[in-house]
């Protein structure tokens, strides 16, 4: 999955400048980088909820894109009225609710989940869908380690199951570390490294990467 | 004061008939006038606050505008328009009960736009953007605002309905407050406080009162319905 050189830019300031870059069928792409970094804004325009500059298409018209955003909105109905939304079967809606836990929550409206209970079920509503690319933003920042540890499990098990890439976006480096086979690291708004994660996230060439992983690795 | 209150009392127990005329006109032109601006309203409002496009804000500032419209206003725009040398004369509506409701949803729709533009605003962002991320159809994401609204709908409703009954610089140019025909609660207290007819107007009042206490109670109970 090829994607192509483009920038966005938000006034006078380009917030995020990508080099031509690709994504590999069925693998964990992790998207690193500290606050500011342009990882939300990346995964904004793969998304298509917001244009690159001059209105470039980045994604081609062909992948289809799903998307979960960092602050995920439940629609004001029950945790399983928000998966059935999406359009997907029943029966996926109850193996989702299932896998993250939340069979026991599947009639409770939704406003009146825990912020980790409503990103476990934001996340099963965006798995609802049938999707090539998957862009998740920060999708278990809200969970405990329980929650975090089933919700990666799902997602590796969903993309070698389903040849799904996934676009994950986190702050965790040892997120990405447990679930990446993939990585991209972002610093100012540029993408400094990019290859597998056993090399980006252990063995990075440039400074500003390893100075993060000193950082959130210690 | 306490005599006049006695005999409004006795007046509403009486069961009179004017009064009965009076309270089934104002009914009559609230529920329509309040429930055809929410009609307007409601999809308006809806489209202001989620959609960009060229002239919305232009529109926006229009419809601030007619928020603040005085009634008289209102009240002489359509007397106009519908009188002996009015565009619409031979529709021969004037001092009838329908130009009374047409001059109330010119006065209250752009207060349900207003209102809820103003709540959707807020909302139509991230349920659009969850929306989008889930590759929802643009009916499907439009039925999901509706459903986001349902709870500031009925307070804009009541908001209506609000206006709707107690308004009368309007109501009293077009209707002209004909006893048995277009005479509503509102004209009809200024009317009997003009003769010194004080008991049949605190009457009304308490009537008007008490029907704004049970609107409200009423949507009240319906919005402890609809659950966030």
């Amino acid at each position: 999955m090829n994607f192509p050189a483009f920038q966005k830019s938000y006034g006078r300031r380009t917030v995020l400048a990508m080099p031509d870059f690709a994504l590999e069928p069925g693998r964990v792409c992790a998207v690193l980088g500290a606050n500011g970094a342009g990882k939300s804004t990346l995964a904004k325009v793969l998304a298509g909820a917001v244009p690159a500059d001059g209105g470039q298409r980045v994604v081609p018209a062909r992948v289809t894109v799903g998307y979960l955003p960092q602050r995920s909105f439940p629609f004001r109905m029950t945790v399983r009225q928000n998966l059935l939304v999406t359009g997907g079967g029943r029966q996926r809606a109850e193996e989702l609710l299932s896998a993250l836990g939340l069979s026991p929550l599947a009639d409770r409206r939704a406003a009146l989940l825990s912020g980790g209970e409503l990103a476990r079920m934001s996340l099963a509503r965006a798995l609802m869908r049938p999707c090539r690319l998957l862009i998740l933003d920060e999708p278990t920042a809200a969970m405990d380690m329980e929650s975090t540890v089933l919700a990666e499990g799902l997602l590796q098990r969903t993309c070698r199951e389903t040849g799904r890439t996934l676009l994950l976006v986190t702050h965790s480096l040892q997120q990405a570390r447990r679930t990446a086979d993939d990585a991209l690291f972002l610093h100012r708004g540029r993408l400094l490294e990019q290859g597998p994660a056993g090399r980006v996230l252990y063995q990075p060439d440039r400074p500003e990467t390893k100075e993060f992983l000193d950082f959130y690795g210690s | 004061m306490g005599k006049a209150f006695e005999q409004a009392a006795a007046l509403i127990l009486s069961g009179d008939r004017e009064l009965w005329s009076i309270l089934a006109v104002t009914a009559r032109m609230s529920l329509c006038s309040s429930l055809a601006a929410l009609a307007l309203g409601v999809p308006l409002g809806i489209w202001l606050g989620a959609c960009s496009f060229p002239g919305r804000r232009a529109l926006l500032v229009v419809n601030r505008t007619l928020m603040g419209t005085p009634p008289v206003v209102c009240g002489l725009l359509f007397y106009l328009l519908f009188s002996g040398v009015g565009p619409f004369r031979r529709l021969r509506l004037l001092f009838t009960v329908p130009v009374m409701i047409l001059a109330q949803v010119t006065l209250i729709t752009p207060l349900v736009v207003g209102n809820l533009e103003s709540y959707v605003t807020a909302v139509a962002p991230p349920v659009r953007e969850t929306a989008r991320g889930l590759g929802l159809p643009p009916w499907k994401v439009f039925l999901l605002l509706v459903n986001e609204c349902l709870y500031p709908i009925f307070s804009v409703y009541l908001l209506a309905f609000a206006r709707a009954i107690a308004e009368v610089g309007a109501v009293s140019m077009v209707g002209g407050g004909i006893a048995w025909k277009t005479n509503v609660m509102t004209t009809a207290i200024m009317q009997y406080t003009n003769r010194g007819d004080f008991s049949k107007a605190i009457a009304l009042g308490i009537i008007l009162m008490a029907l704004s206490l049970g609107v409200n109670l009423l949507v009240s109970l319906l919005q402890g319905g609809v659950r966030r």
